[in-house]
């Protein structure tokens, strides 16, 4: 799954299994200790230090606002989850899950209040969740 | 209060990783507190996994060997902090115990294989390496020359020889 997450990142499989193994093998003693910690979505944790390491490729990558990559999805090509959402909650999903972008950041790029955006971005998550009943996730 | 506050789409930024600081001390609080946000919380750790779910790809099999290989180092590497073993008692060596009830170690000298010299040396041996080697040249030099020698030596016998005939 983190591979996956990594190459819709980075778009080539290469490069993304590169990021994959250098996340592992950058991993201190204190991380793995951090990820062995019981009530730890292990899945989760190792998705934030991608996320984190992947920023500094984040800030070369197309911009999510970019109203046409959204519109060619070139950013969020293939998860049917994403694809039921509407053109907003797709903007604030793609720019704090792919792009790393914190509420504040977003709100003042998309012009909109704070508020605003925790509330697309909690419809984002509706969305997934009321579709998720076909999807069986790995326990 | 609880549900407006799970509500308010704080939750989701925190999974996502975009919440503010504040933000991720306020929720750490209120999922400490209250068992309704963690509930909440985990539910959409689960949605995350849906979503990675969704673009899964399977690593290749070398991408695993190169990172188990590094995470069985690392977890070799993992740390107790021994305090140093310290003798006690008459000197004799009869009576050892130990300062703490921790893990301790005791310091060992290795040996090594290897010698520190003066940086000064360096010099030293380079002036010794280019003078061996301006001997060499002037042993065949002198090799040559004296061969040479026994050579022109050696005609010189033959010539008076045959004169002497």
């Amino acid at each position: 799954m983190l591979l996956g997450y990594i190459q819709e990142v980075v778009k080539e499989q290469a490069i993304a299994e590169q990021y994959l193994i250098e996340l592992f093998n950058e991993l201190k003693a204190t991380d793995i200790k951090d990820l062995m910690d019981s009530g730890v979505n292990q899945f989760l944790r190792l998705q934030q230090i991608a996320r984190k390491k992947l920023s500094s490729f984040i800030s070369t990558v197309e911009d999510c606002a970019d109203q046409d990559e959204i519109t060619t999805k070139k950013t969020i090509n293939g998860n049917k989850f994403i694809d039921m959402m509407g053109h907003d909650q797709q903007l604030v999903f793609c720019g704090v899950h792919y792009h790393g972008k914190t509420i504040v950041k977003l709100a003042a790029e998309l012009n909109k209040p704070e508020d605003t955006i925790r509330q697309l971005l909690r419809e984002s998550f509706t969305i997934i969740r009321n579709n998720r009943n076909d999807t069986a996730v790995h326990q | 209060m609880i549900q407006q506050y799970i509500n308010s789409g704080i939750l989701e930024a925190y999974v996502t990783g975009s919440a503010s600081e504040q933000e991720v001390n306020e929720l750490l609080y209120m999922k400490a507190n209250y068992p309704e946000v963690n509930i909440a919380l985990q539910e959409l750790e689960k949605d995350m996994e849906r979503i990675a779910q969704q673009m899964a790809i399977t690593p290749p099999e070398r991408t695993w060997d190169k990172i188990s290989d590094t995470i069985d180092e690392l977890i070799l590497r993992q740390t107790s902090n021994p305090d140093q073993f310290t003798e006690r008692g008459d000197g004799n060596g009869q009576n050892f115990t130990k300062p703490g009830s921790g893990p301790q170690y005791i310091e060992v000298e290795a040996e090594s294989n290897h010698m520190k010299v003066h940086k000064t040396w360096k010099w030293v041996f380079i002036a010794v390496f280019v003078l061996s080697k301006i001997f060499l040249a002037c042993a065949i030099y002198f090799y040559l020359e004296n061969r040479q020698a026994q050579q022109q030596l050696k005609e010189i016998k033959t010539e008076l020889q045959r004169l002497r005939r």
